[in-house]
């Protein structure tokens, strides 16, 4: 081995050439990929509502539950595993949201129905905060059919598939649509999204439509 | 039939007797609800909903009873009879449901639940409106939930990159000064 790059040049030389061609392209795609916007996943237009709009992966709605207050929340697909606090209104009736220090927390609006039981209960969660990607960071990755678990204090476990997910600019927000009643289980998951500027942050939310389908 | 007063006489005073001998025995203990964020404060009855139209399903939960024990629920105040709580896979709590009749007439009700082992007692306030669940009040408008903390560069992968180049600016100078030297490259 020595000899042959005696022969050369100094083995020494070889791999300081080598090494500083690596830290010199390993560097550069540091900078300018670590540089660059990580801007939390948005839904395609092919996960929102469909005509028909009951292609949830086929799955039935399966019967209410009694009411329970939620612990926590599951998601398997986009590793999500948090516990939820309660959550009000603020003073101009919008939801409330968690502390945004405590990355991995979502909150469930209290005031509302719990999830599982007949009616839209609603659960959000930060997308990010000043440190970075919080709970809800890759909500806008899920896809119809996935399954949301939500653990209830009774010791149950209520099973939700994925309807839709949308994006909603915060200008025009369909009130109804993401908060109003519903007959059956239903469930939204909140979070910041669409255009996000300096100045006035996220423009709007990311909101996942799902219905109970299973408990146990 | 004398014998059977006689019997039930003697059990009431029992009862009695054991209530007032348990109930400064535990007046006085101190309840650290250590490690529970979310369920009741340890020395309550925690009613859900709190506030109820009448024909309602309520669930009651409390930790006061301890790890495996059972309970007795007491909704007599508002119409809906006794039932049990049991152990729920929430730590160290019972649960127990009833039924608010839709006779009940709006007001505030007391809650009673008994541990069965330690004969604690706990209560809960139940409030009867007449506003039924499908008015409640919904939220308005998007939710603030983001201030864009994530957009930013990532701190330790900018370091890294900044220490790479580094290194390859040390070979870098070090391979054109051995060249100069005329070390042969």
């Amino acid at each position: 081995m020595r000899r042959r790059f005696r022969r050369t040049g100094s083995p020494g030389n070889a791999a300081i050439a080598a090494v500083t061609v690596f830290a010199l392209c390993s560097g550069l795609w540091l900078l300018r990929d670590g540089a660059g916007t990580q801007a939390p996943p948005q839904p395609s237009a092919a996960q929102a509502h469909t005509g028909g709009d009951n292609r949830s992966g086929g799955r039935a709605a399966a019967p209410a539950l009694p009411p329970s207050p939620p612990d926590r929340i599951r998601i398997p697909s986009i590793d999500v595993d948090a516990p939820l606090t309660g959550l009000g209104l603020t003073e101009t009736g919008s939801l409330d949201v968690p502390p945004a220090d405590r990355k991995n927390l979502a909150g469930w609006y209290e005031a509302g129905t719990t999830p599982g039981e007949t009616g839209t209960a609603i659960i959000a969660g930060h997308v990010d905060n000043a440190d970075g990607p919080a709970v809800f960071y890759s909500l806008g990755a899920l896809r119809k059919g996935s399954t949301i678990e939500v653990d209830r204090r009774d010791g149950g476990v209520a099973v939700f598939t994925v309807d839709a997910v949308e994006v909603y600019d915060g200008r025009d927000f369909p009130d109804a649509r993401v908060y109003g009643a519903a007959p059956r289980p239903e469930l939204r998951v909140i979070t910041c999204g669409g255009d996000w500027s300096r100045t006035t942050g996220y423009q709007g939310n990311v909101v996942v439509y799902a219905h109970l389908t299973g408990g146990r | 039939m004398r014998r059977t007063a006689r019997l039930l006489t003697g059990t009431a005073l029992a009862v009695a007797a054991a209530g007032t001998l348990a109930a400064p025995a535990y007046a006085g203990e101190a309840v650290a609800p250590v490690g529970r964020p979310h369920g009741a404060p340890a020395g309550s009855l925690e009613v859900y909903p709190s506030s109820v139209a009448p024909g309602t399903q309520v669930t009651v939960n409390t930790a006061a009873c301890g790890g495996e024990g059972t309970a007795d629920g007491d909704s007599t105040a508002v119409g809906a009879g006794r039932f049990a709580l049991a152990p729920s896979t929430h730590e160290r709590e019972v649960i127990g449901r009833f039924r608010v009749p839709p006779s009940a007439q709006p007001g505030t009700y007391e809650i009673v639940a008994t541990c069965a082992e330690s004969g604690r007692r706990v209560t809960g306030d139940l409030v009867v409106t007449l506003v039924s669940g499908s008015q409640q009040v919904y939220p308005r408008g998007s939710v603030k939930t983001g201030i864009g903390g994530a957009l930013g560069p990532d701190p330790v992968q900018t370091a890294a990159g900044v220490t790479a180049l580094a290194v390859a600016a040390a070979g870098g100078t070090w391979l054109l000064h051995r060249r100069a030297r005329g070390d042969g490259i």
